[in-house]
């Protein structure tokens, strides 16, 4: 594999991840399976670049006082959780021979669910604002479930008093999800932690990229540990080219407006999911294909 | 796709030498057989390594033929690499979907396969000759045992261990295909250039992709489309560099290797993000 295209790569992926606000995963491992490198290699090896590009991320925000390391921490505490059965699911599937079907169904489902809400949500803002009409009053209720279930808990930056539960079953689904598609989950975790629990819009970002660092620095520890499916190499090269696009990115941010940008995300969002999924549908140039497990490399 | 019809599969068990070319015991310099007609080889190198740079290696290999009568005589030198079980699967169109079988374990396949001849295999001796001898990606002995059986491994039910059933031919001719794809099988039919009368050539180039371990060269003298003897060599396949002490690495000490990773990946992160800052 050539590394000026990785780098290239690497930067690119950065600006994306810089310009949107995202780890950028979701789009890393589809673009390198693209490349050729094998799924199981691509996804456990870019998670690194997430754990990067959140690092710095994090830092900036918390110079800000935007992150709540209280609720973070449980979310990171489910994400443990969820990357250890992640990776076992993993593991299993590859031995199945099924990774590459189960890598293929989530990203079709999850980006392309994701990417239709964030597309119709913003252009519905954007049709709303081009007419001058005002914004319609939003429901701010939490879901009841919030306040029933037990262990409740304060997080006053976030301005919750509710229960652990929820965050803490958030982070092991956003756990399960970086372990098999190689993403932060930053695209759940940013919409349900601003639609499901409503906290305070201004730690939200912060706050998941928290959680993220943790989550995926578990999954790259097990990924290497357990499937030694992490090339260090890869994903070094990756990185360098990550963190310098990522700030390139977050300064072209300021010059676009929130909700041309949310629309743009969800179209490329949505864009990968349908790509990815493709795969399932068009016939494959030879049906017969190796099988990662005990014989790869 | 349309080719011609591929061989039957050669029997899975092997009882591969010739009963008129006794084995010679491998080691670098080879012995010769007893008789007037004989061939002898040499590696220019033994130990080969494969470096960083990720362009392979090539082996070379001299050999003298001995041949008292004007009957003209042909070279063939098979070099195999370790056995490395694969593990394939085929996908199938399940309502419009296309899905992954179950994985299919052959054994016996080489890591590494290559023959290289003075002219095709297949005018230097006939089918039944080559199959006897193993000689040719068509003859190799890929594995699957008589009676189909599935067994439980790695904690993993139903992986087939077994022939295929009238499936068989397709999926063995795709353990070939894929290997030949990833340039870890090839054969060639020019590769054994007689540089003198009685001196040949042989080169066989490996890509950086090939397993490591010990390899087995063999080196066929036919006449008449019969062979007259064998000289076996031994050669050890080794890679050094920074990306196969990286690899040894990530293998032998795996979790260190993951957190290692992951440190670098967060002071990368924190030293981007505070050189940008000072900006």
């Amino acid at each position: 594999m050539n590394w000026p295209i990785l780098v290239l790569l690497g930067t690119a992926v950065g600006v994306v991840s810089g310009l949107f606000g995202v780890g950028g995963g979701f789009l890393m491992a589809p673009i390198l399976i693209f490349l050729g490198i094998p799924p199981t290699v691509a996804v456990a090896s870019q998670a690194s670049h997430v754990v990067a590009s959140s690092t710095s991320g994090v830092i900036r925000y918390s110079g800000q006082k935007a992150v709540d390391f209280k609720l973070g921490g449980i979310m990171a505490a489910g994400g443990a959780i969820g990357a250890l059965a992640g990776v076992e699911l993993f593991r299993y599937l590859r031995l199945l021979g099924q990774a590459d079907l189960v890598v293929a169904l989530s990203y079709l489902m999850f980006l392309g669910a994701i990417g239709t809400l964030m597309l119709n949500e913003s252009l519905t803002e954007i049709i709303r604002r081009r007419r001058g009409e005002t914004a319609p009053h939003k429901d701010r209720r939490r879901p009841l479930f919030l306040y029933g279930l037990p262990f409740r808990m304060r997080f006053p930056k976030s301005g919750l008093y509710i229960s652990a539960i929820p965050p803490l079953a958030l982070g092991i689904f956003a756990g399960i999800l970086s372990a098999i598609m190689g993403v932060g989950g930053g695209f759940v975790l940013v919409p349900a932690m601003l639609y499901v629990l409503r906290m305070r819009a201004g730690a939200v970002v912060g706050t998941s990229l928290f959680q993220i660092i943790i989550t995926t620095a578990i999954t790259t520890i097990l990924q290497a540990g357990r499937n030694q499916t992490v090339d260090i190499v890869l994903s070094t090269i990756l990185l360098l080219g990550g963190v310098v696009g990522a700030q390139l990115g977050a300064r072209f941010a300021s010059r676009f407006r929130a909700d041309t940008l949310r629309a743009l995300l969800g179209l490329i969002v949505l864009g990968v999911g349908v790509y990815m999924g493709l795969e399932l549908f068009v016939q494959p140039h030879d049906i017969f294909m190796l099988a990662p497990g005990i014989a790869d490399k | 796709m349309i080719s011609a019809p591929p061989p039957p599969p050669p029997p899975a068990l092997s009882a591969p030498l010739v009963p008129d070319a006794p084995v010679v015991p491998p080691s670098e310099q080879s012995a010769a057989t007893e008789g007037g007609l004989r061939v002898a080889a040499a590696l220019t190198d033994a130990r080969i390594r494969v470096d960083s740079s990720f362009r392979g290696a090539s082996i070379v290999l001299y050999g003298a033929v001995f041949n008292p009568s004007n009957t003209p005589t042909d070279v063939v030198v098979v070099m195999r690499g370790p056995e490395t079980p694969i593990r394939l699967v085929k996908k199938t169109r399940n309502m419009g979907v296309w899905l992954n079988s179950r994985p299919v374990l052959f054994e016996g396949a080489p890591g590494f396969y290559m023959t290289a001849s003075t002219r095709p295999l297949s005018d230097i001796a006939d089918f039944g000759q080559l199959r006897r001898l193993g000689v040719g990606v068509d003859h190799l002995r890929i594995g699957a045992p008589d009676e189909q059986h599935t067994v439980t491994r790695y904690g993993v039910r139903d992986v087939v261990v077994s022939r295929l059933g009238d499936d068989y031919l397709d999926w063995r001719r795709a353990v070939i295909r894929l290997k030949e794809q990833a340039a870890l099988y090839d054969t060639d039919p020019e590769g054994v250039r007689f540089v003198d009368k009685g001196l040949f050539r042989a080169e066989v180039n490996l890509p950086a992709t090939a397993p490591t371990g010990e390899y087995h060269a063999d080196v066929w003298l036919f006449q008449d489309g019969a062979p007259q003897s064998v000289s076996n060599l031994t050669l050890t396949v080794e890679k050094v560099g920074f990306e196969r002490d990286v690899y040894e690495f990530a293998h032998r000490s795996p979790w260190l290797y993951g957190v290692l990773s992951v440190l670098l990946a967060a002071a990368t992160g924190y030293g981007a993000s505070r050189l940008f800052r000072r900006n």
